[in-house]
């Protein structure tokens, strides 16, 4: 408990004179808080007044040093700034530098992305799947997801190398080839994706009568709240807003590809949950039909630059993370090192919008609404 | 009654996951016992980098051209070296990596001229201290003498077959009477594919200056 909750007083939280009225501080180190976010609650009893989630524990300073580094060196800090989605933000980064200096990528490269980008995205939503539980106090289901987790992992690792900080992505292309080995497993984990885990997941929990007691009417993120903070992703899918990077500005080649964007309308924890396990369905589906269509070919371009100076300018590019809208903003002045690397994270606007819909909510639903948005910490600090 | 009704369906999803999870517990395991049972290694996996050992020359090829050094985003690999005595080629005298540091996004690898470096394999690397600076010429320095002088006969033979081919280019154009075109096209000619890699080192290091 403290009665200091912030160096900068944030005027809604100072203390109003009423006696019942005291703070929590949730976090940083709180086991059902993720990664290391702190938040301030100011309570009544179990009623939240106000909540302050108070960031930057995890700053690790990728913007800045992104301005004295060049282009090619800013790749291993990409997987790092989100390592859950590790693949999709280093090819993010890899297809905005593209865009800029127009580098055409290999045909089959493009689809490697693709079905290592959406093979990520599975491993995010069953990351979250399993903690997400977890904090509700289900264990039982975390270890099931691990083990579909564990086995994307392995997919993954038999072509980049490594678990999470992918670093698998070359502004062209990508760094090995895939093989009929990687195609023949990624077929047999979507099989038993489809037929046997995500109808288990949803007979385990999403029909659980407790569970869904538990987050029905939840934690709701009205349409206006999630306008207002820019919130994206499952969260504002889950308003009833179908927007969705991969549809509403198609990058790389996720136009040739059929998925729904799947919505909801009652924009509470409940339907957060059912999204995100649709998602994991659309994603298998577009897996597929990149395996299906992969075509042979170079995996780079044949002879990618040595060095790479944009043009002077600034550039925008985003893609649809696990989280949500992610956008890489470049500042050029022409040489080879960037003069500003923004990244705008989808988690921070989402989190930006917790003392919206925590307020008047009770202590006890903090976990599951916090939970269910789906923040990545280093990936808010950066 | 309709809290009797949501009692009843609460107990029936719970007997649901019950029976789930029962049939599980029946299940092969998942867990590997891990210090016991070691999974293989993945074909892709991405260690501390290395210098690869070619069988031709049973010797690295660094020709200490620095541009791996410059490109570290991490900046943990030392290099120096330069002009030995005795041969054209450039080598390396110091090469060391700092583990403790290296992202292993493998830019090095991308970048390197002669394509000497690797990934290696090691895996379970512990210490007792941070020092995790890697000598990555150590298995190769007892043998940089023998290197040196079966380079210099490897050049001195390059040298000498490039003078045959010249005279012989010579010879022919002569005959031909094209004699500047021809005589031309022999001197483009690389003496082989060390020169070859010395050039290229060069480029590559005027180029990242
Ligand atoms: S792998 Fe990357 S961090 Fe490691 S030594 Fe090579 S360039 Fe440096
Ligand atoms: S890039 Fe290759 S040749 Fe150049 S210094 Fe590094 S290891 Fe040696």
């Amino acid at each position: 408990m403290s009665t200091e909750p912030n160096p900068e007083p944030n005027p809604a939280m100072a203390p109003d004179g009423d006696p019942e009225v005291y703070y929590l501080n949730m976090g940083p180190q709180h086991p059902s808080m993720h990664g290391v976010l702190r938040l301030v609650l100011k309570m009544r009893g179990e009623e939240i007044l106000e909540a302050e989630p108070v960031i930057g524990y995890a700053h690790r300073a990728h913007e800045k040093m992104a301005e004295n580094r060049n282009y090619l060196m800013f790749l291993p800090n990409t997987s790092r700034v989100d390592y859950l989605s590790g693949m999709i933000y280093n090819i993010a980064y890899c297809q905005a530098i593209e865009k800029i200096m127009d580098i055409e990528v290999p045909e089959r490269a493009e689809y490697i992305r693709i079905i290592a980008c959406e093979l990520n995205r599975i491993s995010s939503h069953l990351l979250w799947f399993g903690t997400f539980l977890l904090d509700l106090g289900g264990i039982t289901p975390f270890l099931y997801c691990f083990d579909d987790r564990e086995e994307i992992l392995d997919i993954l690792d038999s072509v980049t190398g490594s678990r999470l900080t992918y670093s698998y992505g070359r502004f062209g292309g990508v760094t090995m080839d895939v093989d009929s080995a990687f195609v023949a497993r990624t077929r047999a984990f979507l099989a038993r994706m489809r037929d046997e885990r995500l109808p288990k997941y949803r007979r385990l929990v999403g029909d659980n009568v407790i569970f869904r007691e538990r987050c029905e009417g939840v934690g709701v993120i009205t349409r206006d709240v999630a306008f207002r903070y820019g919130v994206t992703g499952p969260c504002l899918r889950s308003t009833g807003v179908a927007y969705d990077v991969r549809r509403a500005e198609p990058y790389s080649i996720y136009d040739r590809f059929e998925f729904k964007i799947p919505t909801r309308v009652e924009g509470d924890t409940m339907a957060r949950f059912d999204l995100r396990i649709e998602e994991m369905e659309e994603s298998c589906k577009i897996v597929e039909q990149a395996v299906d269509g992969l075509p042979e070919g170079p995996i780079m371009p044949a002879k990618p630059k040595k060095r790479y100076r944009p043009p002077a300018g600034e550039y925008y590019f985003a893609v649809e993370s696990a989280r949500g809208h992610f956008g890489t903003y470049i500042i050029s002045d022409g040489t080879d090192v960037p003069v500003k690397l923004k990244l705008r994270t989808p988690s921070f606007s989402n989190l930006s919008s917790m003392p919206d819909v925590l307020r008047n909510t009770m202590v006890a639903d903090t976990i599951a609404i916090v939970g269910s948005i789906d923040v990545v910490m280093p990936e808010i600090d950066r | 009654m309709r809290y009797v009704r949501r009692v009843l369906g609460g107990l029936i999803s719970l007997f649901v996951g019950l029976s789930i999870t029962l049939r599980e517990l029946f299940k092969k395991p998942v867990t590997l016992q891990y210090p016991h049972e070691k999974p293989s290694l993945s074909p892709a996996y991405r260690s501390a980098i290395k210098l690869i050992r070619f069988d031709e020359t049973n010797s690295h090829d660094c020709v200490a051209c620095l541009a791996c050094q410059k490109i570290c985003p991490s900046f943990c690999i030392d290099i120096e070296g330069g002009k030995v005595e005795g041969i054209k080629k450039k080598r390396a005298t110091k090469f060391t990596m700092d583990f403790a540091l290296c992202s292993l996004c493998g830019l090095c690898i991308d970048v390197c001229p002669t394509v000497t470096l690797e990934y290696s394999k090691l895996y379970d690397e512990a210490g007792y201290n941070r020092d995790w600076n890697m000598d990555l010429l150590e298995e190769f320095t007892d043998y940089e003498e023998q290197f040196i002088t079966e380079q210099r006969e490897r050049e001195e033979k390059a040298a000498a077959e490039k003078k045959a081919k010249a005279a012989a280019a010579k010879a022919k154009a002569g005959k031909n009477e094209k004699a500047g075109k021809n005589e031309k096209a022999g001197k483009n000619e690389k003496a082989g594919k060390n020169e070859k890699a010395d050039k290229v080192g060069g480029q590559a290091e005027e180029g990242e200056a």
